[in-house]
């Protein structure tokens, strides 16, 4: 019985497994295509002011054992890719994929972090407005969640570096890198607030809580439960609000990231965001490749998830095709 | 993870009514104030191109450095440089009006198309299309922006059109789920039945009748979006460049007088973003629920 109700269940996760790497195939794709058709090569650099011929130009590249054609060129950097090779950083001459592993567990905890914000705030808010329905209590906290959303998430930053280090003189103005190190956590709680407020997603979030918590309290199923004594919350918790919750984290972890581009900015902070920035100042292409490699890549993991928590939830997700990243 | 359900209301039989009558208070204040910041908008974009200012944005005074609003007749007072901030901010509309217009062209024309293929012909496109959307969807906007600026270097104009395309997969799987619920209903059966061509069925009797609405709905809270990036680009230093102002470049140049304790400068900007976006955001989901999601409430 138990190997029954399990075969099913891997067998959708190894399909979400499947189109996870083919999105990844195609991300790759799409990088590499920008990439190849960059202004300037390498090569007018190298034969410049020779007038090479055509078959000169092949020469250099079958000397260097550069593939000629395009598609030899992406299976190459592919594999390279795949070897962890994410080339060196034009401005720092340091293998770039080292480079977003280190920067990349701090951008890591702070859209971690900031995740776990934006749900603190807008769980108990569309949770009270779904049971009680629109009161002039909650009312307001809805509005405020729209003008929250809207505000820019780098003003906020100032605002918010203002008036805790200013103000209250609670927190020191320094980075969390040059900040003691059984202290840190205290300094990055900051930019963490900043981001799960300002990263654009709260209002949505309320409203996409709401509107299905609102939609499983109406089942029937939960009205039984009502009327025969039992807990409507322990009935309603995992279609009404853990599975809502997983879908929404993972559709907003694009702008989760993006919105750390703009907070690392503004707090200095050592992550993949400000990377990002510097490499795109600097036309570091090997840099913002990979970062851009490794950004999808976690979007594509959070996704996968959700469909993993999908399933182990709901069985039944098996059998139907319902509610899924591919199917609709 | 579903964009779009449509849900049949059994309840409430189809009538002639207007549902502009019988729309909630809120949603036409939030309709009612999002049209104000349009219009708004509209005006400053009109007088930013005629050069009908106050002041000169770009006229520069050391005699009047960071002054707070109501002073000497600057409205809402002086930057670090003594310009104008009522006039920069008129000027600023100009750096995401047209930009964002040809985003949102691109993103509904684009997805609109898409997602027509994909809800009416279903099959191997359908798996197409959602394919393209979810490739399109695993990038953080802002990094492949990042990317292209790296890469090419590029003025505003073709970051929208990565702006555009990135917003094409939201439209696709609207107008692919409304099509969907549409196939099903009687009246295209009829149509069907009276031998339509598709390109009419899908044309006329699907799009123009029944997307219109939620095209309109993307087409607000897409501008809202375009002021984000917009703004969030300036902001990092792309795009548009001192002097010309952006709102992004506006907060971003009265940083460091900020922490002075003169709040103003960068203050200005960021509210005018936070009015708009607000204003976007709040036309867009009030028309949705006058418009669209007429089941409930």
């Amino acid at each position: 019985m138990k190997l029954s109700a399990l075969k099913p269940v891997a067998l959708v996760l190894s399909r979400e497994l499947a189109l996870t790497a083919l999105l990844l195939l195609g991300v790759s794709l799409v990088v590499f295509v920008i990439l190849f058709l960059a202004p300037g090569d390498p090569f007018s650099v190298l034969l410049e002011g020779q007038m090479p011929s055509h078959e000169a130009r092949a020469g250099v590249r079958e000397a260097l054992g550069i593939p000629t054609t395009w598609y030899g060129q992406y299976f190459a950097w592919l594999g390279n890719l795949l070897r962890g090779n994410f080339g060196t950083s034009i401005r720092t001459g340091l293998p770039v994929f080292g480079e977003i592993v280190r920067v990349g567990a701090s951008t890591l905890y702070l859209t971690l972090g900031s995740m776990l914000v934006t749900l603190l705030i807008a769980v108990p808010i569309a949770l009270h407005a779904s049971v009680r329905g629109a009161t002039p209590f909650n009312r307001p906290f809805t509005l405020l969640a729209y003008v929250v959303s809207a505000l820019p998430v780098f003003w906020l930053g100032y605002v918010a570096i203002y008036l805790v280090s200013r103000q209250l003189g609670v927190f020191p103005l320094v980075s969390q890198a040059s900040a003691p190190t059984e202290r840190a956590w205290l300094y990055s709680l900051l930019p963490i607030c900043v981001l799960g407020l300002g990263n654009g997603t709260v209002s949505e979030v309320v409203r996409y809580l709401r509107e299905e918590l609102s939609r499983v309290m109406a089942e029937d199923y939960i009205r039984t439960a009502r009327a025969k004594g039992a807990s409507v919350w322990r009935h309603a918790f995992r279609e009404g609000l853990l599975i809502p919750m997983t879908e929404i984290v993972a559709s907003k972890i694009p702008f989760i990231l993006g919105g750390a581009v703009i907070v690392e900015q503004v707090f200095n902070w050592p992550g993949m965001g400000r990377m990002a920035w510097q490499a795109a100042q600097d036309r570091d292409f090997p840099a913002i490749m990979g970062i851009a490699m490794v950004a999808a890549t976690l979007v594509r993991t959070g996704s996968l998830l959700q469909r993993v928590v999908y399933v182990a939830v709901n069985p039944r997700a098996s059998q139907q095709r319902r509610g899924g990243g591919w199917a609709e | 993870m579903k964009r779009y359900t449509q849900i049949e209301d059994a309840s409430r039989p189809a009538s002639d009514v207007s549902p502009w009558k019988s729309a909630g208070t809120l949603d036409l204040a939030c309709v009612g104030y999002g049209l104000i910041v349009v219009a708004a908008v509209l005006v400053s974009y009109v007088l930013g191109v005629f050069e009908w200012l106050p002041y000169d944005p770009e006229h520069i005074s050391f005699g009047l450095l960071n002054a707070p609003p109501g002073s000497a007749g600057h409205l809402l007072g002086t930057d670090f440089l003594g310009r104008d901030i009522l006039s920069r901010l008129i000027v600023a509309t100009q750096a995401y009006f047209l930009p964002g217009l040809v985003a949102i062209a691109i993103s509904l024309v684009a997805g609109t198309v898409l997602g027509a293929l994909a809800g009416y012909r279903g099959g191997g496109v359908e798996v197409l299309v959602t394919y393209f959307n979810n490739l399109v969807d695993s990038f953080p906007r802002l990094v492949l922006i990042l990317l292209v600026i790296a890469v090419f270097r590029v003025d505003i104009y073709y970051i929208m059109i990565i702006v555009g395309v990135t917003g094409v997969p939201v439209v696709a799987s609207l107008v692919a789920g409304k099509i969907a619920f549409l196939r099903q209903k009687h009246f295209i059966e009829a149509a069907h039945v009276l031998g339509l061509p598709a390109h009419v069925i899908v044309l006329k009797h699907i799009l123009w009748h029944h997307c219109a609405p939620l095209l309109v709905i993307r087409a607000t809270i897409g501008m809202g979006e375009v002021i984000l990036i917009e703004t969030s680009l300036s902001y990092l230093g792309f795009g548009v460049q001192e002097p010309t102002p952006s709102w992004g470049n506006m907060v971003q140049a009265g940083a460091n007088y900020f922490f002075q304790g003169k709040f103003w400068p960068s203050t200005a900007p960021a509210l005018a973003i936070l009015f708009t976006i607000l204003g976007f955001h709040l036309l867009g989901d009030g028309l949705n629920g006058i418009l669209e999601d007429r089941s409930g409430k």
